[in-house]
């Protein structure tokens, strides 16, 4: 009797798409659908900061209409990055008390730090440093409130004596110098974080940074090349198409390296064949087989790189090549946000008894709900769209705006 | 002269970076003041936390006696149930706090649980329990009657020797249950000495040591059923011992 009794408990279990063996707390997930936003976000924004600093530190002049759009990218995703965190904590008044009271010894209490760092000191000063002449002009021309709003974005500083206009361009540079491991530090940490649960085989790896870092770049990169055709497509503006051809083969070569520290990544893991191997097989093979072999490996790596291949070294008309740019660029994401789901949830599948697998349920409304996350991912283009607005990035709409000095 | 000289030195500064210098300057500040005003008076003092806490949670009531305070008047209890399986339950684990009761033991009486869903709290199944513990399913164990109908709780012995071993391996029994090992009985493979029944503890059920009890049925020449897998023994993982990587409980799992 109780054996029959068990036996439906086990059907049970199965229905609920439960397999093997789990602990009783490993029913459900703690870390969702929020949890994988974040890292998104996060690696957007050093991906795209990433991508400015390819123009102003390392001189590639052809990527120059994208500059200034890549920095704005990366503020307005910045801004957006910590509310997942805020949302899924439910307590976001509490994150404060990280600043007041620091934990040294805590990797995540440390983070609010170099978050802070990042926003403070490398973005928003790097975006006035780079603006400021524009910044000046506006609060000269303009008129009534805008006056006065940009007024105080001058923060009182108005020459525009060559002399001060050479110290914007210098301490730009010098910002976007530290700017560089800033980048890396902050999405490099968020994969530190994973990687450093030992408890976790499928997260505990030293190649977790690097490997996030990476992929931080090839989404970041993707990221400003989407939006780039879209809002000349907009404005009705032609594209530059040798800057857009250049931001493909950066891409491409993000991407190549990315996939191999990953293929890296995963032949170890085969070789070592730890204890852990047979259930991450398992789990790779049913519950992550989409998610991972479907969307992260072949239609978020291996299509657009072959798509990107195609149309950079191929003999294409420049109509073709952006169509394929642009779909190459959409598959990435879709990719790299499968990479953050994998982590995260894949994380969390299976049993730390090495023996069961559980599942992820979406939540669809609520706090930690799709419509949320939707929400989140929507929220960085509305920033973006009014940072375009308040400084705008374009070089080739008004002729007042002036290119930062190379 | 050189004094003179000195004061004329003009700093360079370049104009941007006085308003970001004031900028700093406030937010550094700000941050400051905050620590100052936010941050409890006694955080750091011991530890990471308010030092104060420890003083706030002493202010709190007593609500519960202790072990030595129960033992004053009731030591003759306390005696059987030191003897007994119980003796690491403290008496305000089933009777509350009863610091009440020391101050005025006619006027407030603690709780004695009688119903059914006390003991189960701690003896109800529950797979994450480790296999020995009593356990029963509530639904099935005598239905309708109070758990101190047959059982003391302060001595609380089995009125009669467990019939089956899921009594107390209920996981084990349970993960057998929907394995091919289902219909083998314990015994098969655990030697079992009867006062195991009685004093678990004395005499523990004794498990296999050879390859030799697996290739009874799994050898490629053993006397049984043609639908059980076979291997050659000699061959098959050599050293190891078989259980070190097929679990006999649910063979099927690796």
């Amino acid at each position: 009797m109780n054996s029959i009794l068990f036996s439906f408990g086990v059907m049970a279990a199965e229905a609920h798409g439960i397999t093997g063996y789990i602990y009783p707390n490993e029913f459900e997930l703690h870390w969702g659908l929020l949890v994988v936003l974040y890292p998104y976000l996060t690696g957007l924004v050093a991906g795209a900061f990433i991508l400015a600093s390819l123009e102003r530190v390392f001189n590639v002049k052809v990527i120059m209409p994208v500059y200034r759009l890549s920095l704005l990218t990366a503020l307005a995703f910045m801004l957006v990055a910590p509310l997942p965190l805020l949302a899924h904590l439910g307590h976001p008044e509490r994150s404060f008390e990280m600043f007041l009271t620091p934990h040294s010894q805590s990797a995540m209490a440390m983070f609010g730090f170099v978050y802070a760092w990042y926003l403070m000191v490398v973005l928003l000063l790097e975006v006035w440093f780079d603006y400021r002449k524009d910044i000046v002009i506006k609060s000269r021309e303009k008129r009534g409130i805008k006056k006065y709003f940009y007024k105080i974005l001058t923060l009182g500083s108005t020459s525009l004596s060559e002399k001060a206009l050479q110290f914007d361009n210098k301490a730009g540079r010098l910002i976007t110098i530290i700017g560089i491991p800033s980048a890396f530090l902050l999405h490099g940490y968020v994969g530190f974080i994973f990687g450093s649960v030992k408890a976790n085989p499928w997260w505990s790896s030293v190649l977790m940074p690097i490997v996030f870092l990476f992929s931080a770049i090839v989404s970041g990169i993707a990221l400003v090349l989407l939006i780039y055709i879209v809002t000349s497509l907009v404005r009705w503006k032609q594209l530059n198409m040798a800057c857009v051809n250049k931001l493909a083969e950066f891409l491409l070569y993000a991407m190549l390296v990315d996939f191999s520290l990953e293929l890296l990544d995963f032949i170890q893991r085969l070789y070592e064949s730890e204890e852990s191997i047979a259930i991450l097989s398992e789990m790779v093979s049913n519950r992550l087989f989409i998610s991972l072999i479907i969307t992260q490996i072949i239609l978020g790596s291996l299509v657009p790189m072959f798509s990107i291949i195609m149309a950079r070294f191929g003999r294409l008309p420049d109509e073709l090549r952006r169509i394929l740019y642009f779909l190459a660029a959409i598959l990435v994401q879709v990719g790299i946000f499968s990479t953050r789901w994998n982590v995260v949830v894949g994380g969390q599948l299976f049993s730390k008894s090495l023996r069961g697998l559980t599942v992820y349920k979406l939540e669809i409304f609520g706090l930690e709900g799709v419509f949320m996350t939707i929400f989140l991912l929507l929220l960085p283009f509305v920033i973006l769209y009014i940072l375009t607005k308040v400084l705008p990035p374009w070089s080739d709409s008004d002729k007042s705006m002036s290119a930062p000095q190379g | 002269m050189q004094i003179k000289k000195r004061t004329n030195i003009k700093f360079n500064v370049p104009q941007q970076l006085i308003p970001l210098g004031i900028l700093f300057i406030l937010v550094i500040t700000a941050l400051i003041v905050a620590r100052y005003l936010l941050v409890p008076p006694t955080f750091g003092e011991l530890g990471h936390y308010r030092s104060q806490a420890i003083e706030d949670n002493l202010a709190h009531p007593m609500s519960y006696a202790g072990y030595y305070s129960c033992n004053e008047c009731h030591d003759d209890m306390m005696e059987l149930k030191n003897q007994s399986n119980h003796r690491g339950v403290a008496c305000e684990v089933c009777h509350g706090p009863a610091a009440k009761h020391i101050e005025d033991p006619s006027e407030y009486l603690p709780d004695a649980p009688r119903d059914r869903g006390f003991c189960p709290l701690c003896h109800g199944y529950d797979p994450a329990r480790p296999s020995g513990f009593p356990q029963i399913i509530p639904a099935l164990h005598n239905p309708g009657h109070a758990c101190i109908f047959c059982h003391d709780p302060h001595n609380p012995l089995l009125p009669h020797a467990p019939e089956e071993c899921s009594a107390c391996h209920r996981d084990i029994a349970n993960q057998k249950a929907v394995s091919h090992h289902a219909t083998l009985d314990c015994t098969e493979c655990h030697v079992v000495a009867a006062e195991h029944l009685t004093d678990p503890r004395s005499a523990l059920a004794q498990k296999p040591v050879e390859r030799a009890l697996c290739g009874k049925c799994h050898a490629d020449d053993a006397d049984a059923s043609k639908g059980i897998p076979r291997v050659e023994m000699a061959s098959h993982g050599q050293r190891y011992l078989c259980w070190d990587c097929h679990y006999p409980h649910s063979p099927e799992a690796y």
